[in-house]
């Protein structure tokens, strides 16, 4: 309930339901096509307004479980998620402003804001961490970028090395991520701590279209250093840039019975 | 009375064997007074060094209600006043402040929660045994970037010296969270749990900017010239620095249960001492008695040439003085000789926990002065007080009786 | 002959004698005391201590007192229960849930212990309701009420007959959220415990963590402290499981019992100490009256006595005189400790040690007490006059009588 899933490595996921706007033109890095590949792959996910379906598959030693969750996004600072099921869990909402964050129970119908002091614990029993969904995505800004090969290549796949910059906020040594010659969609990225030991990796697969965006529709998420966990993040419908009204971002739609 | 009292040492070193045994007795006993007290205080010593020694302190300074709420936004009122009154103090040795707030520490493998300890790393040298107590690594340095764990923490995190690891705080004010990227510059040990994982070590001006306070502190800990001055609740340093809202505690307070142990080993010497006044009582009035007898004719002879009974009870009495007086010089010479060896080699208590602390070193006898007035003193006026017994049997006797005694 | 000689002559000489008894009888009650002093309190702070909140003896799955989790359980606690239950010597038994959770009252939230108990169990085990400070406590075993700790009640700002919903991560991995209404304050004496102590009553925690028939602990309490060690021994064999650990109180309450073992080795120092001055005190009265018989040992050596016979009477008087000693002073030794093992001895303040409260402390009657000081006297005694019985028996017959 408390390990997070890796800040960096999650941005991808809180990608989908954050952001939008113009993206900060940061140093260049060393290799500038691989820091094209970079941002392309963050434009993937990148919406003024986003509103998802999506399955999350949580496997650990002791359970297993898939939440069904719907979600919306505004801007860079507004986020709403409830969860459809399973049917416990049905109802159970999280809101997001700027820095603040709240939840919703039906069951015991209490509205709880998130202390500072929770936020780095677990998002409703998943592997994400409340923080992660609040954070602002920085990954450009965080890392420098350069090409690079590995042991075993594949055909048709480039690989791009990041590399956190110096005092950064990130527990990584560095981390791998390999795209598609076409189109630069990601298929896998690995994360390593500075000893070059792989602590964890994020598989992308089934790529679908979503009204105008292709996108790996299905993200794997496996901690290498702990036996029996596993993430798994399927979006089931994905609109993007659709309007959002405001009203969907208040304490009041929190407590909306579904 | 100065002929009784001659003829009372005189009557003592008559039979020097007897009075000899009898005054290596109750020196004894004297002794061993004077050696247990004297452990004893090494003992407590010890035991106050090792609790408030590790990271307590000897008495914390801390806005008022912060010890039962430990909330972060309650800081030290005035905190630059309050150091630089400390920096003049007569009674502290050494102070050393900090800033405390609970949050998690990030490594690639795992997540944990911490207290993220801000401190001032010259002076916490001399206040807290983190340095001493550093398995790996080096302590931190006033400007420098390091942060110190302890060994539980950094087996939990499964990071070593060097490794990287990301710490999370909400901000005193508003709640922002501060993250940074610390790398880890020293590990510790203990043996302790509660301090092995719980804890990481910054320096405080860091921590001061992760948490947004500005020259703000949560704590204040302290040491003093005179340990024992912190069990002093007249001390003026606690008026000093429980005012404007702010209060001041010693360990006393801050931790009642090492106050408890100390009054069960007190109660455990006043045991010691009533065995000791046994031996006394029965070694006096052995003695006495048994010269007595023996010189039942005598003191028939002195009665029958007018020598009144109050003579001869206060030559008894004198002869307990006198038999008091050097066992005095004998106990307190052995007790010193004895005490001193040990005051030097001391006594190895070291690996013992105590109340869940460690006493991390050997246990040295004290000696005060006072040991070597008060128990003299007392042993003298007991023997004194039991020898009005045998005297006032002495006086009673019959003179005829007497006269037919022998041995 | 020797044997009736030596007794004729302790009687004889009654003056002498009884000086010389005093001292070992004395010496004796005063050490006896001293033993049962320090043994009972220590006995009792431990009884007291493992009596009201842990337990003498708890059982767990094998790994849980390591490191916990919510997943390492007892998964046949019925059966435990029944093997418990027929075993002598337990007096009583009760089972525990742990996770961890917060608690949210109206405005304030804070992270908790949550702690699923039987109530009537737990009160028949160690004393629950005890340690009420307000309200009555559960109603029922399924009720949808808590009892909070002081300290925990006063974070949140909550109080009898407030609402508090708790969170928490069910085994099934589900989040488990529920209301409960306070029902009670406790005070368990430990102040930290007390700031994160939430008490569910254990089929409602079950409910809400989702643990079937599983619980995390069962702690039981013996009718006597001293049997922990044998009922250990047999439960385990009883229990026969790999899977679970029978651990007595040294294990799982072990920094407390390091402090007492700690406190017991300074006891012993001082134990030390007091027999040496008890010894002191016998050596010093029975080297003076062996020594004040000189004349007398001369004389017997004079009518014919031969040196062996002489030593085995000095030996047989004093050996006689301390089983005298020792006789009585048992007596009034098992006496004195028997009353105050009852009554104690007052404190003038109460006494506090590891979070509990004591008014009194408690002496005991066991063997040591009578076992130490006997051997001191015995020793001490024989030892001291070993040495002028053997220089009475050599010297020169003539020269003996004439030392005064």
């Amino acid at each position: 309930m408390t390990h997070s899933a890796g800040l960096t490595a999650v941005m991808l996921f809180a990608a989908t339901l954050l952001l939008s706007g113009p993206f900060v033109q940061a140093e260049t890095g060393k290799d500038t096509r691989a820091r094209e590949i970079v941002q392309r792959m963050d434009e993937l996910y990148r919406a003024d307004s986003s509103e998802t379906t999506m399955e999350m598959e949580i496997t650990t030693p002791h359970w297993q479980r898939t939440l069904k969750i719907q979600a919306w996004s505004r801007g860079t600072d507004k986020t709403f998620l409830r969860i459809l099921e399973p049917r416990k869990e049905r109802g159970m909402a999280t809101l997001r402003v700027g820095n603040e964050m709240w939840n919703y129970l039906p069951k015991t119908n209490k509205v709880m804001k998130i202390p500072p002091s929770m936020m780095m614990g677990s998002w409703m029993g998943s592997d994400f961490t409340n923080d992660d969904l609040v954070k602002e995505y920085t990954f450009l800004e965080d890392y420098r970028f350069e090409m690079t090969t590995v042991d075993d290549p594949e055909p048709g796949i480039l690989y791009v090395k990041s590399t956190p910059l110096p005092d950064r906020p990130i527990v990584w040594g560095h981390v791998v991520t390999a795209v598609q010659e076409k189109g630069y969609l990601p298929t896998w990225q690995k994360f390593y701590d500075e000893k070059g030991k792989l602590m964890r990796r994020i598989d992308f697969s089934a790529v679908r279209t979503f009204g105008k965006r292709t996108i790996p529709s299905v993200m794997t998420l496996v901690p290498l250093n702990k036996r029996g966990h596993r993430t798994v993040v399927r979006y089931l419908d994905a609109d993007f840039n659709i309007p959002v009204h405001r009203d969907t971002f208040s304490l009041r739609n929190l407590r909306t019975r579904i | 009375m100065a002929f009784y009292w001659k003829l009372a040492w005189r009557n003592i070193f008559r039979n020097k064997r007897r009075t000899i045994i009898a005054s290596v007795a109750i020196g004894i006993g004297l002794a061993s007074l004077i050696y247990t007290d004297a452990l004893i205080i090494g003992m407590k010593e010890s035991l106050i060094r090792s609790t408030t020694a590790s990271f307590l302190g000897e008495a914390q300074i801390h806005r008022e209600g912060y010890r039962l709420s430990r909330e972060a936004e309650l800081t030290i009122d005035a905190p630059g006043r309050v150091l630089a009154q400390l920096e003049k103090d007569p009674y502290v040795a050494h102070f050393a402040p900090r800033t405390q707030a609970f949050g998690m520490l990030t490594s690639p493998a795992n997540v944990n929660s911490v207290l993220l300890v801000g401190v001032d790393p010259l002076k916490e040298k001399h206040l807290s045994q983190f340095d001493d107590a550093l398995e790996k690594g080096a302590w931190l340095q006033p400007d420098g970037h390091g942060l110190v764990i302890g060994s539980k923490m950094a087996e939990t995190l499964e990071v070593g010296l060097g490794d990287r690891v990301v710490m999370t705080v909400a901000q005193v004010e508003g709640g922002d969270l501060s993250q940074e990227m610390f790398r880890v510059s020293g590990i510790y040990r203990f043996g302790i749990r509660e301090l092995d994982t719980g804890m990481a070590l910054v320096p405080i001006k860091r921590a001061q900017k992760m948490l947004g306070l500005e020259n703000q502190i949560h704590e204040i800990a302290v040491r003093f010239h005179n340990m024992r001055d912190a069990e002093n609740p007249e001390l003026p340093f606690w008026k000093r620095y429980s005012s404007r809202g702010n209060e001041a505690a010693g360990w006393p307070q801050l931790m009642p249960e090492m106050k408890n142990v100390l009054e069960l080993t007190d109660f455990s010497m006043y045991i010691l001492a009533l065995i000791l006044a046994g031996v006394v009582v029965f070694g006096i009035i052995n003695t006495l008695f048994m010269s007595l007898y023996e010189r039942m004719f005598e003191f028939g002879v002195l009665r029958a040439v007018g020598t009144r009974a109050g003579g001869i009870r206060k030559l008894i009495v004198f002869e307990a003085l006198a038999l008091a007086l050097v066992s005095v010089v004998i106990g307190t010479v052995l007790g010193l000789a004895v005490t001193a060896v040990m005051v030097y080699t001391g006594i190895d208590f070291r690996g013992i926990e105590m109340t869940g602390v460690h006493i991390q070193e050997i246990i040295y006898p004290v000696l005060r002065i006072m040991q070597f007035i008060k128990y003299p003193i007392w042993v003298i006026l007991f023997c004194t007080f039991v020898g009005l017994y045998p005297a006032r049997v002495a006086g009673r006797m019959h003179i005829a009786t007497a006269l037919r005694k022998s041995l | 002959m020797t044997l009736k000689m030596a007794i004729r002559n302790v009687f004889r000489q009654k003056r002498r004698s009884l000086l010389t008894a005093l001292s070992m009888f004395g010496g004796f009650v005063l050490a006896a005391f001293f033993i049962g002093f320090s043994d009972g309190s220590y006995n009792h702070i431990i009884d007291v201590f493992t009596r009201t909140r842990l337990g003498h003896i708890q059982i767990h799955q094998h790994e849980y007192l390591e490191t916990p989790s919510l997943y390492r359980t007892i998964d046949d606690a019925a059966r435990v229960g029944r093997i418990l239950d027929r075993t002598d010597g337990v007096e009583s038994w009760t089972p525990r849930i742990y996770s961890a959770g917060l608690a949210a009252a109206e405005e304030k939230s804070a992270g908790v212990r949550i702690i699923g108990i039987d109530p009537q169990r737990e009160h028949s085990t160690t004393g629950f309701r005890n340690r009420l400070k307000e309200g009555d406590g559960f109603s029922s075993a399924e009720a949808k009420e808590t009892v909070i700790g002081k300290g925990l009640s006063k974070l949140l700002h909550a109080r009898l007959g407030s609402d508090l919903v708790i969170i928490s991560q069910a085994a099934d991995g589900s989040i488990a959220n529920e209301r409960y209404r306070v029902v009670g304050i406790l005070d368990s004496g430990n102040d930290v415990e007390d700031r994160s102590a939430l008490y569910l009553p254990i089929d409602e925690a079950r409910d809400l963590l989702v643990l079937d028939g599983r619980v995390h602990e069962i702690a039981l309490v013996l009718d006597k402290l001293g049997h922990v060690a044998r009922v250990t021994a047999d439960l385990r064999e009883k229990i026969a499981s790999k899977d679970l650990q029978v651990a007595p109180w040294q294990k799982f309450a072990e920094s407390f019992y390091k402090a007492m073992k700690a406190d017991q080795e300074g006891m012993w120092i001082m134990l030390l100490v007091i027999v040496l001055v008890v010894a002191v005190g016998i050596l010093n009265t029975v080297l003076m009256s062996v020594l004040e018989r000189q004349r007398e040992y001369g004389m017997l050596r004079a009518v014919g006595t031969r040196p062996g016979q002489i030593v085995r009477l000095v030996l047989a008087e004093v050996l006689i005189l301390a089983l005298i000693c020792i006789v009585a002073g048992s007596l009034v030794g098992l006496l004195i400790n028997h009353l105050l093992s009852f009554k104690g001895i007052r404190f003038s303040d109460a006494f506090t040690y590891g979070g509990m409260t004591f008014e009194t402390m408690r002496t005991e009657v066991n063997l040591r007490s009578f076992t130490i000081p006997s051997v001191t006297v015995l020793l001490s005694a024989l030892l001291v006059s070993l040495i002028p019985a053997l220089k009475a028996a050599r010297t020169d017959p003539a020269r003996s009588m004439r030392i005064h």
